[in-house]
């Protein structure tokens, strides 16, 4: 579903991906695993269009997604859940949500049928829709980064670091939900520093450290696999 | 309290533009003026709530946008010989494209630098008046051009009706699509993007419907007033506008009005101050914003405080 091929990218001069290799297959949940500054944020912004590559290929199903700007890859259908939530702390739950159907240009009755599907997979948004959204505790707040990024009927949900920031408990609930999601069909592309909880949830998973792909495969395998676990993500 | 409020926010527009119209009946001609003067600069002001207030972009720029009007408007009837109606649809076009061409450097620039190139802007655009004497007359001022109707009533009462159809039309896009990718835009750009909005595309519409309004808001001025000259534009007057649109709640637009209303005819009711006027006027005015604006600035730093790491 999706191809990442030879990419490369830099900030201005520093390069922080080199070439790397990554594919999503439809259905799955796939991790991208490493510690801070291996390059995991830097990919999904690269594919959501944020950042410009300096070199490789980003392919959506038979579509080349690698010069678009994020409104337009949004309307290829991938949502982006960026690091740190980012909801808009001065509007309301229910106007964050809508702002997620942007690209859709849902009429009226689309937009309610969407908001309600939103509201069923978390009640705790629906019960607080006038609510401004910087008033919320943390994992409501990432229940409605999470729920603005569904409005938008995505074929590939992009999560960064959901559990950031969040107490254990509230972690697993946002875990179930995503693997909620998944089930109802859509693919799902997941940074997570918990590499015990990602290899958990995921299908197949990617390790990156200082920019490289230094390991993939599927998930169970790869966490069997005491050595890489202890080398690149700290485990034991 | 709730139930006012209410009936506030659906009749408050109404009460205002009726009080407007029957405001003739009551003044003296100085007083007339000063309330046309209002109006005309509410108009100007609903521009800088869909700016400032819904999409976040600071100007300092106005009085230039408002030139540009006013001049185009007497430009196009003196020297083209065009009918006002004609002349108006042309002043709008004109500003519209200027202020949409000022709109391009505020893709990169924020903050600050935004600021500082808007005022910029408007000292461009007050010197080329000035300079520009063949086509402008520049300090001798311009003169002589017929206004939008034909008494100074007319042009009131279409003034005000104008005003009103405008505050509907703003407040409709607070509430539209467009205008919650405006708040959004206002709220965190890269989120916005990551939305699917079109951040450049929104500032650019921002910015035109902004030119817009003033544009025509100069139209009326020059109709109110037949005489127009470049020391009318400066810095100062933007600053007044800006203070007009704080003042009002950044993104009430009835409010806005109101507020427009009231910094213009408040220095008028203190001139028996003589000279404290200016004086009591400022002291007012910070008052005022202190009382209401740190209220409100509490509240809000209060909602965001419990954001996450961004």
């Amino acid at each position: 579903m999706l191809k990442i091929e030879n990419l490369t990218v830099a900030y201005e001069v520093a390069p922080v991906l080199h070439s790397i290799n990554l594919e999503v297959k439809e259905g799955q949940v796939v991790a991208l695993l490493g510690a801070n500054g291996a390059g995991k944020s830097t990919t999904l912004k690269t594919i959501s269009g944020l950042v410009r590559p300096l070199e490789g290929s980003i392919r959506f199903g038979e579509t080349e997604i690698t010069s678009l700007r994020p409104d337009q890859v949004v309307e290829m259908g991938i949502a982006h859940v960026p690091e740190g939530r980012m909801v808009f702390p001065g509007l309301t739950v229910e106007e964050n949500l809508k702002i997620g159907s942007y690209t859709r240009k849902f009429s009226q009755s689309e937009l309610r049928a969407e908001l309600e599907s939103v509201y069923e997979l978390f009640p705790r948004l629906a019960e607080r829709k006038r609510q401004l959204a910087g008033t919320m505790s943390g994992g409501e707040q990432q229940m409605l980064a999470i729920g603005r990024a569904l409005m938008c009927k995505p074929r590939l949900l992009m999560l960064d670091e959901p559990s950031l920031g969040l107490a254990p408990v509230i972690i697993d609930s946002i875990m179930e939900k995503i693997m909620e999601i998944n089930q109802h069909g859509t693919t799902i592309l997941l940074i997570e520093q918990n590499a015990h909880l990602a290899l958990e949830l995921s299908h197949y998973a990617y390790v990156l450290s200082v920019g490289k792909v230094v390991s993939h495969g599927l998930s169970s395998e790869l966490a069997k696999d005491k050595d890489m676990l202890a080398a690149y993500l700290g485990g034991s | 309290m709730n139930n006012l409020r209410v009936f506030w926010n659906r009749y408050g527009l109404l009460i205002v533009a009726v009080l407007l119209l029957l405001v003739p009946q009551f003044t003296t001609q100085y007083e007339f003026y000063v309330v046309q003067r209002g109006v005309q600069n509410a108009m100007l002001v609903l521009g800088l709530v869909i700016l400032i207030g819904y999409t976040g972009l600071m100007t300092l720029g106005s009085a230039a946008l408002l030139a540009t009007g006013a001049y185009t408007y007497g430009i196009l009837l003196l020297r083209l010989g065009w009918p006002p109606l004609l002349g108006t649809i042309g002043a709008v076009l004109v500003t519209t494209l200027v202020g949409t061409l000022l709109g391009f450097p505020a893709f990169r620039l924020s903050g600050p630098f935004l600021v500082v190139t808007t005022v910029g802007f408007g000292e461009i655009v007050r010197i080329l008046i000035l300079n520009w004497e063949p086509l402008t007359r520049g300090p001798y001022g311009l003169s002589g051009f017929r206004a939008v109707m034909p008494t100074t009533r007319g042009v009131y009462y279409v003034m005000v009706v104008v005003l009103a159809l405008l505050a509907v039309v703003t407040e409709r896009i607070g509430r539209s699509r467009l205008g919650l990718a405006m708040k959004a835009v206002k709220e965190d750009e890269v989120a916005a993007e990551v939305m699917g909005v079109n951040v450049r595309r929104v500032k650019l519409i921002s910015n035109a419907l902004t030119a817009a309004l003033a544009g025509l808001s100069g139209v009326f001025l020059a109709s109110l007033t037949g005489y127009l000259n470049p020391d009318s534009f400066t810095a100062n007057e933007s600053t007044t506008y800006l203070l007009m649109v704080v003042m009002g709640g950044m993104s009430n637009v009835v409010g806005s009005v109101i507020s427009s209303l009231f910094v213009t005819v408040l220095p008028e009711v203190l001139r028996f101050l003589a000279e404290s006027r200016l004086l009591v006027y400022s002291l007012i005015l910070l008052v005022y914003l202190r009382i209401y604006h740190v209220r409100s600035s509490k509240a809000r730093a209060k909602s965001a405080g419990s954001r996450g790491r961004s």
